[in-house]
């Protein structure tokens, strides 16, 4: 982004204060996002259950994997959520992307930092209370490179989330159009790679792992947290690429949009 | 150096049914300083032009520079010296009281916090917003709304201001002030503004210059009097006689003046300014007649609009 991230640290102060003068409203929206997770959870625990066991992971070990993916995705969109096809194009739309163009930063600074949407962390919260909830039924002792690996689970999670909804905006200012193709690969893809990965055949598994590096993020992390073993075959060294993974979708993103926002200019609307 | 220099700038939009041309090679330079009404109807070019000239949009053809600066390509520099107030839009933030936009702004475009509480003080002062920086935007009526708008476009001290409908939607009293405000503005600080408008009388008060754009094409350019001259338009004389029945006869200094409606004491006679001056025919009026009152009626600029619109060629 640009010269002072002071700026941007102000345009999301006053988001925050924007909503908070509505406490009432602020509480009841975060409730509901932490308390839509604890459905979710709710409706993951009675299905598993029912099995015992899913590929050999038990209902526990399944949640906190859904723990780590809601938390993240919480986290992608406390930040990116304005960043989703409908909202860009309504942005677009009534001008008010134009207006952005005129003021002195980064246009994607300034849409993320207005936009921030504390809703989320609702979702960031009941998905952390879950990781802990769960990590407790499965007995994992926690260790300082545990919580790590648990911590850098959500975040590569969400850089990746925040990595597709950048390079989604990108594809909006060509397309001007709300994409629901998008919603289905952030919210599809992430529901897939909250199943244990053995569930899939080898070439699902290869594009989860390498495609969509959903998987990379929270599944493997999870296993280190899990202390289990990941299928034969999968090297060690898998659980170092999440971090890199991360920075490449983010990359991407970054270039998609900038390139979405340079058609823009060009085409005008 | 001019502050804006256009020169065969183009601007073609693909759609559907192929490229339109909304912008068709226009040049213009405008002086820092000026005061420049741009108008024309619907989707004559207007907006595509002001949008090049503040880096939202990227020519299709054709040179723009604005303070020197290529706007597109250095947008966030030219950003920093420029003001825009769309009319129809919000520059503020929208649930916050309106101060906290004041000071977003001010550090936005970097304005010295002394200088701001300064400069602010003096706009609070102008445009009597004292009552109303608590208050959050959204509860803002437009008129009081479109003060703090302009307020904080030129809080930082633009050297150019793109005004986009300003005074639409508002009430006599806040137009007089909108109006009042930019044209201080624009003799004390030396603002260059562009106004572009569909208010006609916006710019017979603020404009000493008018460009007017169809079909993509600048089809005048010049001031409101070199307007009049060059589409002929005429003013009207109006005269209460006292004797209601007296003929206003034609005197000799009278060249092409004629009265065009008689009712009671009134008389109206159309006479066009370059053939004959208003001081002139008044002395010739007074001269002959006893008269109890007269006033002269400024030719309707939207009528002259109007002509050109429909393609009616100048002299």
């Amino acid at each position: 982004m640009a010269e002072r991230p002071g700026i941007y640290l102000r345009l999301a102060a006053a988001a925050v204060r924007a909503t908070a003068r509505r406490p009432a409203y602020l509480a009841g929206r975060t409730l509901a996002a932490g308390l839509l997770v604890a459905v979710e959870i709710a409706g993951v625990v009675l299905l598993v259950d029912r099995f015992g066991t899913i590929g050999g992971w038990r209902t526990a070990e399944v949640v906190l994997l859904f723990g780590l993916a809601f938390a993240g995705q919480g986290l992608a969109l406390l930040f990116g959520d304005t960043l989703e096809a409908d909202k860009v194009s309504t942005l677009v739309r009534r001008g008010t992307f134009d207006q952005v163009l005129t003021r002195p930063v980064s246009p994607l600074g300034w849409v993320v930092a207005s936009y921030v949407d504390t809703r989320f962390l609702g979702r960031v919260l009941a998905g952390a209370g879950t990781v802990v909830w769960a990590a407790d039924r499965a007995g994992v002792a926690w260790t300082p490179g545990r919580a790590g690996l648990a911590a850098l689970a959500v975040v590569c999670a969400a850089a990746i989330i925040f990595g597709v909804l950048l390079a989604a905006a990108g594809f909006t200012f060509v397309t001007v159009q709300g994409s629901e193709a998008v919603n289905v690969l952030i919210y599809g893809g992430q529901y897939l790679a909250s199943y244990p990965m053995q569930i899939y055949g080898s070439a699902l598994r290869f594009l989860f792992v390498w495609v969509v590096p959903f998987g990379l993020a929270i599944y493997v992390p999870a296993l280190a947290i899990l202390d289990r073993q990941g299928p034969p075959g999968m090297p060690g060294w898998l659980a170092w690429l999440s971090a890199p993974a991360a920075a490449a979708f983010l990359v991407v993103g970054g270039l998609a949009w900038r390139a979405g926002i340079r058609r823009y200019v060009g085409t005008g609307s | 150096m001019s502050t804006i220099e256009v020169q065969g700038l183009r601007k073609v939009f693909r759609t559907r049914r192929g490229p339109v041309e909304a912008v068709a090679g226009i040049d213009f330079r405008v002086q820092a300083g000026e005061f420049v009404g741009y108008a024309g109807p619907n989707g004559a070019g207007k907006s595509t032009t002001v949008k090049m000239m503040s880096g939202i949009l990227l020519p299709s053809g054709g040179r723009v520079e604005v303070c020197g600066l290529v706007p597109y390509r250095e947008r966030k520099r030219l950003a920093r010296r420029m003001g825009v107030v769309f009319g129809q839009r919000t520059q503020l933030w929208w649930d916050l009281p309106l101060q906290e936009s004041f000071e977003l702004v001010g550090h936005l475009y970097r304005v010295p916090a002394a200088d701001r509480r300064a400069r602010l003080r003096r706009l609070e002062e102008v445009l009597a917003l004292g009552p109303l920086l608590e208050v959050p935007v959204r509860s803002l009526s437009l008129g009081q709304r479109m003060r703090a708008e302009l307020a904080a476009a030129v809080l930082p001290a633009p050297e150019v201001l793109f005004l986009d409908e300003p005074t639409i939607g508002l009430d006599v009293e806040a137009k007089v002030a909108v109006r009042e405000f930019l044209r201080e503005l624009n003799r004390a600080e030396g603002t260059t503004v562009i106004l572009t408008t569909h208010d006609l009388d916006d710019i017979t008060r603020l404009c000493n210059r008018l460009i007017v754009i169809d079909h993509g094409r600048i089809v005048f350019d010049g001031t409101i009097d070199q307007l009049h001259a060059a589409y002929g338009s005429t003013r009207m004389l109006v005269v209460d006689l006292a004797d209601p029945s007296a003929t206003l006869v034609p005197g000799p200094g009278w060249a092409g003046a004629q009265v065009v409606r008689a009712e009671g004491h009134r008389r109206w006679v159309r006479f066009a300014r370059d053939q004959v001056s208003a001081a002139d025919l008044v002395a010739g009026v007074l001269a002959e007649h006893q008269v109890l009152d007269l006033s002269i009626v400024e030719p309707d600029i939207e009528d002259v609009i109007r002509r050109i619109y429909r393609g009616e060629r100048g002299r």
